[in-house]
């Protein structure tokens, strides 16, 4: 009986489907990473009050800034984390400002400047427990602008888009991989024409002015009335500027194609000295009173560049020159602290050297921690601050050639390297 | 492994019909073609399969008109080749010793453990298996002698394929949390198949 039941049941099926003539079905989705672009009227953020929020997990830190007891970290495009780092081993996240578009900051008199995206915010952090922004100055960074007579800004945000099609072609499997190849060209394309951090800017503090660069320019600021800051000029600079380093009077601008010197003993107009070329490659500027040590690294991003250290002789400004380099691994950030330079090897881990014979200074290693994986780093005036993919962390550097642990910062989404 | 467990499986019952289990232990295996429509080509027409379909029953008598047991076998879909493996039902209809209706249920999945994968310093890509079902009907023509007969079956068969490309994360940019792309990967593909065929076979049993 059973089997009465059952096989008309699987005729009709199969009948159904011969003669519906079911197609094979064939979906295809392309998940990929891009920077989708993101439209803001200018003055939709500046309506948007900015309150103070309790202490957040870092989730994705940029720049780092130490004052006084205080460490201030940026979560790019979100806003600034205020930590009280008056015992490194346990600093404790005291609260967050909520600013959009903000990528670096710095602290003069304690006041904060920070970046909100064509503006540059001022806030009173007096009284860290109570943070006041007290001044807004407009249209600054207005190379930010898609459309200035509208306050238009355009920004990116960095997201993962899935797509879905339904193909059909299933002929010798070509299918799949030559829609991989038409996608993964979508994504350079897109990846190519908007640019990442192409509106990044970075800011120092030197004699009563505020500087800051951006991907082509350098942006002076008079500070000396700390909370009034007056924007005075714009320099163009040339493409691809990524750190600036000031030292004595001097600004030491480090861009993928060289290191640009410029005089800024007048601090209201710094004038060029000089520009020393190389490779194309990342490379981060560190300086003491007779040389420049520049690291330079490969990696797509950065082109290809060599790997290494070079130390560049800037006893006269106006030629300076190269005059050793040393092979490194992958060198990111690095930090000088009197005759101590300490590099940042990306994946490799942490180096620190002796500098005092910069002819000698590969035969001077101090020490090579393996484990301490590391792309940046911070001299404090309490702890030696470095950043890698177990977050921020601080050791104790009173005996230079022997990095002791105090803490590690978690990170809910820390750096890969 | 799970495919070898089945093999291993389907070889222990083989054995069991050595060992004088013979009324219990049933066997059909049939050759034959898989009949398809792959969807309209560039040009507008549709294309059609047409490829080679074996596949082989071991089962066990539970009752005089039902067999319960596990089923292999090696269909080709175009280039790919897949190994389709499934626990199965079979139903006869009439009297023995005399023509009978037979009517079939597998429900399983398909292995492409055939295809390559493929990894390069760019990418990387493989065929994932899937889920299969086939309902199938036919008849049994019983030898004048012996216990064997020749059997035809028509049978619906629905094949579930994947096929994954990766490529590589080459920037070392910070992972997006909570995204969909996996670690690792700059960008993935993934394509699933659904191949509706009408199979066509010719074989024996026993």
């Amino acid at each position: 009986m059973k089997n009465q039941r059952l096989l008309p049941l699987i005729l009709i099926l199969m009948v159904s489907c011969t003669f519906l003539s079911c197609q094979d079905e064939t979906t295809t989705s392309f998940t990929y990473r891009a920077m989708v672009p993101v439209y803001l009227k200018m003055s939709d953020v500046r309506a948007r009050q900015i309150v103070i929020e309790p202490g957040q997990e870092l989730e994705n830190p940029g720049k780092i800034y130490l004052y006084g007891n205080f460490l201030l970290i940026n979560e790019p495009q979100e806003g600034i984390h205020i930590l009280d780092n008056t015992n490194p081993s346990s600093p404790i996240n005291l609260n967050f400002i909520p600013i959009q578009g903000n990528v670096d900051l710095a602290v003069n008199n304690n006041m904060l400047y920070a970046d909100n995206f064509v503006d540059l915010l001022v806030f009173d952090i007096r009284n860290v427990r109570s943070i006041k922004q007290v001044e807004r100055v407009k249209d600054v960074f207005n190379h930010m602008y898609s459309n200035s007579e509208t306050g238009v800004i355009l920004t990116f945000k960095d997201s993962v888009i899935t797509t879905t099609s339904d193909q059909r072609s299933i002929t010798n499997g070509f299918f799949s991989r030559d829609a991989s190849l038409s996608f993964a060209s979508n994504f350079s394309g897109a990846a190519q024409s908007y640019g990442q951090g192409g509106s990044m800017a970075r800011f120092t503090l030197m004699s009563g002015h505020l500087y800051a660069v951006d991907d082509n320019s350098l942006r002076v600021f008079d500070v000396k009335e700390p909370a009034k800051p007056k924007h005075l000029q714009n320099i163009k600079l040339g493409w691809g500027i990524e750190t600036i380093f000031p030292f004595q009077e001097k600004l030491f601008i480090g861009s993928t194609r060289g290191m640009h010197i410029y005089d800024a003993s007048k601090p209201s107009n710094p004038i060029k000295m000089s520009v020393f070329e190389h490779l194309t490659a990342c490379d981060p500027v560190v300086v003491n009173k007779d040389y420049a040590f520049v690291t330079l690294r490969s990696g797509n991003t950065c082109w290809n560049g060599p790997n290494e250290l070079q130390v560049v002789d800037i006893k006269n400004l106006r030629e300076p020159k190269l005059v050793k380099a040393y092979p490194m691994l992958n060198p990111h950030g690095l930090a000088l602290t009197g005759d101590h330079l300490y590099i940042a090897e990306g994946k490799h881990g942490l180096k620190s050297f002796n500098v005092a014979d910069v002819m000698g200074i590969d035969q001077n290693q101090l020490e090579f921690l393996k484990s301490m994986k590391s792309v940046d780093i911070i001299p404090g005036p309490k702890s030696l601050i470095v950043i890698g993919p177990d977050g921020v962390c601080q050791f104790d550097y009173s005996t230079p050639g022997k990095l002791k642990p105090l803490s590690c910062i978690d990170v809910k989404n820390p750096v890969a390297v | 492994m799970k495919v070898r467990f089945f093999i291993l499986s389907i070889l222990i019952l083989s054995f069991t019909q050595s060992f004088g289990q013979e009324k219990a232990y049933f066997n059909q295996t049939e050759l034959g073609a898989l009949f398809g429509n792959s969807g309209p080509t560039w040009s507008g027409e549709d294309k059609k399969r047409r490829d080679f379909s074996v596949t082989t029953f071991h089962g066990v008598k539970i009752s005089k008109h039902h067999v319960v047991g596990l089923s292999v076998g090696f269909d080709q879909y175009e280039s790919l080749s897949v190994i389709p493996f499934a626990v199965g039902w079979r139903g006869f209809l009439g009297k023995e010793n005399k023509p009978q209706l037979i009517g079939g249920f597998d429900f399983g999945g398909g292995s492409a453990m055939f295809e390559d994968t493929e990894k390069t310093e760019w990418y990387e890509s493989w065929y994932k298996g899937g889920v299969m079902v086939s309902p199938s009907i036919g008849v049994r023509l019983p030898a004048r002698k012996g216990k064997t007969s020749l059997t035809m079956t028509l049978a619906y068969k629905r094949q579930e394929l994947g096929f994954f490309t990766g490529y590589f994360e080459r920037d070392n940019l910070r992972p997006l949390i909570n995204s969909q792309l996996l670690p690792g990967y700059s960008s993935m593909t993934e394509t699933s198949y659904l191949f509706h065929s009408l199979v066509a076979r010719m074989g024996f049993m026993f």
